[in-house]
């Protein structure tokens, strides 16, 4: 019997890894081809690189033209999805708290509505917002980036939130109120220090998306200043000819913060993340 | 009594935030849109006329807007499958407890997480042919006799591009069909192993049926995503080649800031959302797993 448990447990690790391999060779290849000189990427393909080279990265970040301003593209990317980051965790560790702490509320359907707001058609938003950016003269203007972002992500973090407030005891909460502590304090104090490990990963989510946005910047950006990262990867593919490795190594760029905030919180974020839909 | 009621505006008020962020940026718009659906206008909006029905009209009696439709129709229901039917399996395979398997679960949500941008233009790379190494690999093992343009070619590019767009969705339905996993206490499966239950029967009787509510719930949302999808696919074909990937989204898009009729792409746009509020309608009131009391 153990001996047919032990390679039953050897098949599963086997097909684990094959399956893991199966999905994520895409990021190694394209990893390792980011370092292949421009002959070798546009040639019948090997795996590793003959003759390994920085030159993609070079010409990306420091054969800078104003144009084609990688580094300023990234820096605006993140500046939008700090931003966002910061003013979505305000308002939905605010909301989200209302939620939690009535129970007419949060048996209602304002938890499916904001479920409904996540799944909501945002290409249907493309013609009005466009024209209410113009005239607020939000368009090509990060801070209108930041402020469709923030309202994109902030109805589903708030709806990732209540599940990890609703866990906090109401006693603790209580007993701050009767050492005399008024609602805003017991709620700085109290309550988002408990509720950290949601607040990084509502943090973490919605850094993630503004990070990686396409469409709204396609409509809302036009000068190459204001390009985001992924806005300004896509201008380098629309030209006549396309330079396959500084493309190849921008999407490396493009992905790694993305890698290196997810990998520590993967923990948290996946605990998080299903932690309402399993009671939904 | 008032000091209940006093708190219960005050949890009110909590809400604030959200709402306004609500009206002003979903509902505000998406009302603009509706008007706008009855008017011609030009980009920039110096000149727009109200129109009636025209817009609807002309839609409905041209061909491009059922072409569209079918192909959303296509490509999201394409996607479904894939994304419904591998997680599962992805999902029960996952659900092992051994060493490193939370870093394999990690690494599994890798391309979820990765920017749309990066890999629609990675894939666009290893899809060509001649230099892409996908092209290189199917002809080296005999799966074809000679190399495909796979994103220039009208009959596989939907194909291609569902395959990819699901690569980069599987692990989102894993994730959730595993939580559900875990959540089924192990006593179920040990009281109908001592029914003399085997492993199949037990993913049939047992599991099967209490996956059915997050199932439904993951092909709520992969269906609304898939339907809405716009950057995967501009970024990588445009919605060509001619129209062969134009889905609604697309041609939304396309209407709006290529061709410039405003108007027009607003008409579609009240199409998509009526069919969401009706999807989303059905699905919480009838597929919803009622509140226990």
């Amino acid at each position: 019997m153990a001996e047919i448990n032990r390679t039953k447990n050897i098949i599963t690790i086997f097909v684990i890894i094959l399956v893991l391999a199966l999905i994520i060779w895409p990021f190694v290849y394209i990893f390792i081809s980011s370092f292949k000189p421009l002959k070798e990427i546009m040639s019948r393909a090997s795996f590793l690189p003959v003759d390994p080279t920085l030159k993609n990265y070079q010409t990306l970040l420091f054969a800078r033209t104003p144009v084609r301003d990688f580094p300023r593209f990234l820096f605006n990317s993140l500046y939008v999805s700090v931003f966002t980051a910061l003013f979505t965790l305000i308002i939905s560790s605010i909301s989200g708290y209302g939620i939690a702490r009535n129970r007419r509320l949060r048996a209602g359907l304002i938890s499916k509505f904001l479920l409904f707001i996540y799944v909501f058609p945002t290409v249907v938003l493309l013609v009005p917002i466009y024209k209410l950016f113009t005239t607020m003269n939000l368009y090509d203007n990060l801070f209108g980036l930041i402020i469709i972002y923030t309202a994109l992500v902030s109805p589903f973090c708030t709806w990732l939130l209540v599940s990890f407030l609703e866990n906090i005891p109401r006693e603790l909460e209580e007993s701050a109120g009767i050492d005399g502590a008024g609602t805003f304090t017991t709620f700085t104090r109290i309550v988002i220090p408990l509720a950290s490990p949601g607040l990084v990963t509502a943090g973490a989510y919605s850094f993630i998306t503004a990070w990686g946005e396409y469409m709204f910047a396609l409509i809302l950006i036009s000068s190459n200043l204001k390009k985001t990262g992924p806005l300004g990867l896509a201008t380098f593919t629309a030209e006549q000819y396309i330079e396959w490795g500084p493309l190849l190594s921008g999407s490396i760029l493009i992905m790694i913060p993305v890698f290196i905030l997810f990998m520590p919180v993967s923990g948290y974020f996946i605990k998080g993340f299903t932690a309402g839909a399993v009671k939904e | 009594m008032l000091k209940i009621r006093k708190n219960e505006i005050q949890q009110y008020l909590f809400l604030l935030p959200v709402f306004i962020i609500v009206l002003v940026i979903f509902a505000y718009p998406y009302i603009r849109n509706l008007i706008y659906s009855f008017y011609d206008i030009s980009f920039g909006g110096a000149e727009s006329n109200y129109i009636g029905l025209k817009n609807y009209t002309y839609l409905l009696g041209s061909g491009f807007f059922w072409e569209s439709l079918w192909k959303s129709l296509y490509w999201t229901f394409g996607n479904l499958v894939i994304q419904l039917i591998v997680p599962l399996f992805l999902a029960i395979l996952l659900n092992v407890k051994m060493k490193g398997i939370h870093l394999a679960r990690s690494l599994i949500m890798l391309p979820w997480i990765a920017p749309t941008v990066a890999v629609a233009v990675c894939m666009r790379w290893m899809l060509l042919p001649r230099i892409g190494i996908i092209n290189a690999f199917l002809t080296s093992i005999g799966l074809m006799e000679k190399q495909i343009h796979f994103l220039g070619n009208n009959t596989t590019a939907m194909p291609a591009l569902i395959l990819l767009n699901s690569w980069k969705f599987l692990p989102f339905g894993t994730l959730m069909i595993l939580a559900a996993l875990q959540a089924i206490p192990l006593s179920v499966f040990e009281a109908a192993e001592v029914d003399g239950a085997t492993g199949f029967q037990k993913f049939r009787f047992v599991t099967f049926p209490l996956l059915s509510s997050m199932i439904w719930f993951v092909g709520f949302l992969a269906f609304a995503w898939n339907f809405n999808t716009f950057d995967f696919i501009w970024l990588t074909t445009q919605g060509g080649p001619g129209t062969a990937t134009q889905t609604l989204p697309v041609l939304i898009y396309r209407t709006a800031f290529k061709t410039f009729r405003l108007g027009e792409a607003s008409a579609v746009t009240v199409f998509i959302g009526i069919f969401l509020i009706i999807l989303g309608f059905f699905y919480f009131s009838y597929l919803t797993p009622k509140e226990k009391q």
